[in-house]
């Protein structure tokens, strides 16, 4: 293994948890969850704020990431 | 091919760093969204443990089907695409109303056609497919990185014209199960993945007599040692691919899918620089605007790329393989930059790359994926010959 290699690896890595770190911060955050058997078990049942989540979804047909307005493929 | 098995020593100190940074995301998943999100970042770390010590990548198998005609990667595509469908009709033909997901439908249209085609021919010359791309930048592959760099650019760029393609001519979606009926839609999909499957050894054998084993790693002493320092036999890969994409189905509440996030993180970038996406059809409405608007870490997408990039990292710090040196060659960057470009690009038109658009397409019995297929494979033949006029390999017939 090459450590020149491995110290950009370790760079790029850290850029981006850094990038993410920022990216979080920066927007609100959501109500946290409580996390009770039951209520992991709606999530499970249909998200909102997933994409392909079952209720608001961008694979449900009502939208979608990749169709816009149009019928609702799925595919991200 | 058996060979014999040389001595690994593992990079304890990436193995202890990644853990601990894994242990951390998924808590801190957990506490600030929910137990779903955790479970999804630590499925794609499963997965990008699969594909490394699997090798399980798209671009070199239909390479060598293409240059050589050894067809085991391909042959392991296509039982990755029975067994899934095995395990996705049933569910998504409501045989078991209990679990709820949507499948993967996209449409028959021109862009399908044109982005499939452009990935096909772009990850030949960016050296990896979607999953390829994240689990190799994980493996610590630095040229990876250029690839994944401007496949987010490409992803970005897509974004701001899908909605032009989608002008184009379009058949609309078209599901093989919604039309006949899970079951025979099953029985047709497996005769047909079953001929193709023929096909392919009938082609290899045609060439070279015999069959490449799907089992042809270095062995190890052990069953325990083997499945965490690796290599894994490909039949593993196509095994715990298949498992790892139902989980996620079942979770997330649809299939595997990967590029999204690449043109969000793009959209995200591209805010941070000053530039605004928020007037571009695609961010303007619905879960896209959405997922612009919060944090990258509520997007299932990419929770689920940066547990495919951490498993990677760990199953090559595992098997001592990680950052390994790199000759580069003329044209290296080159083809990184336009392999991305046109993997990015070409993934959004097609709605997703290799994983999101052709196999969680096909598994969902959704025929776009089928277009995908066909319009990628040409595609990517057309790469492998863009690859010998960038030097990056020999030409056709060439022993070396």
């Amino acid at each position: 293994m090459s450590r020149r290699n491995r110290l950009i690896m370790g760079s790029a890595i850290g850029l981006a948890a850094i990038a993410v770190a920022v990216d979080h911060t920066s927007h609100r955050l959501p109500e946290p969850v409580t996390a009770t058997s039951e209520q992991d078990g709606d999530e499970l049942a249909g998200s909102s704020e997933a994409p392909c989540g079952l209720t608001v979804s961008p694979c449900s047909l009502d939208e979608s990431p990749c169709s816009l307005e149009m019928e609702s493929p799925c595919s991200l | 091919m058996q060979t014999t098995a040389t001595p690994v020593r593992s990079d304890k100190t990436v193995v202890l760093f990644t853990l601990l940074c894994v242990l951390a995301l998924s808590l801190f998943l957990q506490a600030e969204f929910s137990t779903r999100q955790s479970l999804l970042f630590l499925i794609g770390l499963g997965l990008g443990i699969t594909l490394l010590h699997a090798a399980f990548g798209f671009s070199g198998s239909w390479r060598a089907f293409i240059r050589s005609r050894r067809g085991a990667g391909t042959r392991s595509h296509i039982l990755l695409l029975a067994l899934t469908s095995l395990l996705f009709f049933p569910v998504l033909g409501k045989a078991f109303p209990e679990f709820a997901a949507v499948a993967a439908l996209g449409p028959v249209s021109v862009s399908v056609l044109v982005g499939a085609f452009l990935f096909g021919t772009g990850m030949q010359l960016g050296g990896g497919c979607g999953s390829g791309t994240l689990y190799t930048v994980g493996g610590g592959h630095v040229r990876m990185l250029i690839t994944l760099g401007f496949f987010v650019v490409g992803a970005l760029i897509g974004t701001a014209h899908l909605n032009w393609w989608l002008t184009l001519p379009n058949l609309g979606r078209i599901s093989l199960i919604d039309s006949m009926g899970w079951v025979p839609a099953l029985v047709f999909q497996l005769t047909v993945l079953a001929v193709f499957y023929a096909v392919v050894v009938w082609l290899e054998r045609r060439r070279h007599g015999d069959l490449k084993d799907l089992d042809s790693h270095v062995p190890r002493s052990g069953f325990s040692e083997r499945l965490i320092i690796g290599p894994w036999p490909l039949w593993w890969g196509v095994v715990g691919l298949a498992l790892l994409n139902l989980l996620t189905l079942l979770v997330a509440g649809h299939p595997w899918t990967i590029t999204f996030a690449f043109g969000l993180w793009g959209a995200k970038i591209w805010t941070a620089l000053g530039g605004d996406v928020s007037s571009w059809a695609f961010w303007s409405s619905g879960y896209q605007s959405r997922a612009l608007g919060q944090s990258v870490l509520a997007d299932t997408t990419s929770v689920m790329d940066f547990g495919i990039i951490l498993g990677a990292v760990l199953a090559a710090a595992l098997a001592g393989s990680f950052a390994p040196e790199h000759k580069w060659r003329r044209f290296d960057v080159t083809t990184a930059i336009i392999g991305g470009l046109l993997m990015g690009y070409g993934a959004r038109l097609a709605f997703g790359c290799n994983i999101g658009g052709m196999v969680a397409g096909i598994v969902s019995g959704s025929l776009h994926g089928w277009l995908w297929l066909l319009a990628g494979f040409i595609g990517a033949a057309v790469g492998v010959r863009l690859r010998i006029v960038f030097k990056q390999d020999p030409p056709m017939g060439s022993k070396t």
